[in-house]
């Protein structure tokens, strides 16, 4: 077992645009670090650099306190697990299991308890002379993670493991591969471009995007104070909605615009963000989580009024979509795309801008389609952020990591 | 005496869910050519086999002998006591063997650097060895010839390469099958997923080690249908040998065979005999290897 550093480390495929930008994370001993991102942010690439299968461009990779930049894979002694299992098909699930102790020369007795050991674990025992074509998905999954286990390496490392599996059975091996992990202690790096699997499963995540880090900590942490607009809507199902406001100073007060309707900023938070008051008199991203848009009936505070565009029940509560007049964010480079949800549709939208709130309601309250509701927004509960930078407005208590999307 | 190999699969008639009688009488023409087209191809190597057996005055009646009433292995006696059949045989046997072993080393590992390694000057190299194989061979003879025989004054080389030297054929046969087997194994190596190297190498094993370990296994159908290849082309080749060898203890069975057709006439019962023993060691090493064709051997190995 040893940490993982990686010290401003860049990647630079064939001369021109980098996969990997100054990446500096260190992975602590034993600690379940996951890295997030959409497709093409550099994450299996910097994970495929810790393995030894990617030349560094730049900057250095420590496994413990060796640098590890010039060793070949088999030195490094550390166990990758893949997207696609990679088990080898001429051999036998037993031998598929012991091929890296094999390798390792331990001795044949060793080499049977310990593959004897983890198949009766792992609920392979009865399959150990199979071949992996004759496997399901599921326990070929299992053969793979055992073949890194078995390894007992210094590190994990696994390159969206669970992709290739169905829902269900991607929900359990989630929580058996994080099982595993505390069990063993085991330092990992684990992959995937799926954020609920990131938040569920990591010790702390380290989301990225075009081979920025953009922010990296506790799950929980990540999605109380995203570090700016890309995580905040990245983080989270469904995600943060996200509008431009105004912000204007009037006798001392801090007022917020959402289109037609203002509120007061109270006066705790503008002293727990002491920078918003510099945003006076200038455009402000703002961001609510849907759990956050409430109904606003009994609420004395701050209503955002708007129609009912469409209700997803999900059985234990209700999305509802509702239409409210604010203004769109301009700047789509920002955010995560693929989490925003549709603009107003046709033929619906009078509103001359209209933005789509995602709401959590409670599964009892009657809501038909075309409904005017108002929604409540406590003030406290939003999310600032720059408009140019897209980054979060510190908060006077402990500024977060922060990183500029853009550039 | 050439070996049919089968390269497309056999056509498979449509599963007949409602036969109708249209569907059957159509089923039914597809059958009949398919057997036209097998005697057409089995006929002649039947007639082959049949003369061998048959006694001189049999295979030259008029009234031609469709099986042989009088089998007699006199015709075998006399082939196999022609002068330099041993000669001949022990001759192919060095060539294919030769041609077998060294084309499936050089073409897999073309092959793998092809598949898996970027390098400059990749993509004209594929290019080129699909030019190769266009040029026909009888342009290439004459060019060839003198080159050879160019070789025969170089010293240090010209023992081994040159006209009338074995190693001068082989040197000739392995550049028209290289090609082809080069062809064929980069289509198996691309056909392994690079993850199984991949995490070999992790597991432990060295890039080396890991072509050996994994990458070998699994592109096996591909080196068994090369080393078929090899093996039909090597031993079944007549222009380049009868050209390049001249001396009698020196030619391959199949300018031996040619010596049975002389300017007094051809003697067809020893020379069928001699094509029919000629065309055994073909069928035995396609029956030996053939069950190691075994496609789909990669499936499992990665979500399928």
């Amino acid at each position: 077992m040893a940490e993982i550093q990686f010290i401003h480390v860049s990647k630079v495929y064939g001369g021109d645009t980098p996969a990997v930008r100054d990446l500096n994370l260190e992975v602590n001993e034993g600690e379940f670090v996951v890295l997030v991102g959409p497709s093409g942010c550099g994450k299996t690439t910097a994970l495929r650099m810790v393995a030894g299968l990617e030349e560094i461009t730049e900057g250095e990779i420590r496994i413990g306190d060796r640098v590890i930049n010039d060793l070949p894979p088999r030195e490094r002694d550390i166990a990758m697990v893949f997207q696609n299992y990679a088990l080898y098909p001429h051999k036998s699930v037993y031998e598929n299991l012991a091929f890296g102790l094999r390798m390792r020369k331990v001795p044949k007795a060793e080499q049977k308890r310990r593959v004897e050991e983890i198949a009766r674990v792992l609920g392979l025992g009865e399959m150990l002379n199979r071949r992996p074509a004759q496997l399901s998905g599921g326990q070929r999954q299992r053969v793979a993670m055992g073949r890194a286990i078995v390894r007992e390496p210094k590190a994990f490392l696994m390159d969206e493991p669970l992709s290739n599996l169905d829902a269900k059975l991607r929900v359990q091996m989630r929580a058996e591969i994080a099982r595993i992990q505390q069990a063993l202690k085991v330092t990992t790096v684990y992959v995937t471009h799926d954020q609920v699997e990131a938040m569920t499963m990591g010790d702390r995540v380290a989301v990225m995007r075009d081979g920025k880090l953009q922010q990296v900590d506790t799950p929980q942490r990540l999605y109380d104070a995203p570090a700016n607009l890309f995580v905040a809507s990245f983080v989270g199902s469904p995600p943060m909605n996200l509008f431009e406001a105004g912000v204007r100073r009037d006798n001392g007060r801090l007022l917020c615009r959402v289109g037609d309707s203002q509120f007061e900023l109270p006066a705790d938070l503008a002293a727990a963000r002491p920078a918003l008051g510099e945003y006076a008199g200038r455009r402000i991203a703002v961001g609510i989580r849907p759990e956050d848009v409430r109904e606003a009936s009994g609420w004395d505070g701050a209503r955002l009024r708007g129609r009912i565009l469409l209700v997803e029940s999900l059985g234990s509560e209700q999305l509802v979509h509702i239409e409210v007049a604010a203004a769109p964010l301009e700047r789509s480079d920002l955010v995560d795309i693929a989490a925003q949800p549709p603009g107003p549709s046709l033929g619906v939208g009078e509103l001359e801008q209209a933005v789509t709130l995602l709401g959590r309601f409670d599964r009892h309250l009657l809501l038909s389609l075309g409904e005017a509701v108002e929604v409540a927004i406590d003030p406290r509960l939003l999310h600032f952020f720059d408009l140019e930078t897209g980054v979060a407005v510190p908060s006077a208590v402990d500024a977060p990591v922060a990183a500029g999307v853009a550039g | 005496m050439s070996a049919v190999t089968q390269i497309a699969p056999t056509p498979v008639a449509p599963v007949v869910t409602r036969p109708t009688r249209r569907r059957r009488v159509r089923k039914a023409a597809w059958n009949l050519l398919g057997v036209i087209v097998f005697l057409v191809m089995v006929f002649p190597v039947y007639w082959m086999i049949a003369t061998a057996f048959k006694p001189g005055h049999d295979i030259l009646s008029y009234t031609p002998q469709w099986i042989p009433t009088h089998p007699t292995l006199s015709n075998f006696h006399d082939a196999t006591h022609m002068p330099f059949f041993w000669d001949a045989a022990k001759n192919s046997l060095i060539v294919v063997s030769i041609v077998v072993a060294l084309s499936l080393v050089l073409a897999f590992l073309a092959a793998l650097a092809l598949a898996k390694f970027r390098f400059y000057g990749r993509r004209p190299f594929i290019v080129l060895i699909l030019g190769v194989q266009m040029v026909p061979l009888a342009a290439l003879i004459i060019p060839l010839y003198i080159m050879m025989s160019r070789l025969n004054d170089v010293k240090g080389v010209n023992h081994v390469l040159g006209v009338d030297k074995l190693g001068g054929v082989i040197a000739m046969y392995l550049t028209f099958v290289l090609p082809f087997a080069v062809w064929t194994l980069r289509g198996f190596l691309l056909g392994v997923p690079k993850e199984l190297e991949e995490s070999a190498m992790v597991d432990g094993t060295t890039r080396f080690g890991a072509f050996v370990r994994i990458l070998l296994p699994l592109v096996g159908p591909g080196l068994v249908a090369t080393s078929i290849f090899a093996f039909i082309q090597a031993w079944n080749e007549f222009i380049i040998a009868y050209v390049f060898l001249h001396t009698p203890q020196k030619q391959t069975l199949m300018v031996w065979l040619a010596s049975f057709t002389t300017l007094r006439g051809t003697d067809w019962g020893p020379l069928m005999a001699g094509a029919t023993l000629c065309s055994l060691p073909v069928i035995v090493f396609f029956l030996l290897v053939q069950r190691r064709i075994a496609f789909g051997l990669t499936a499992g190995a990665v979500k399928g």
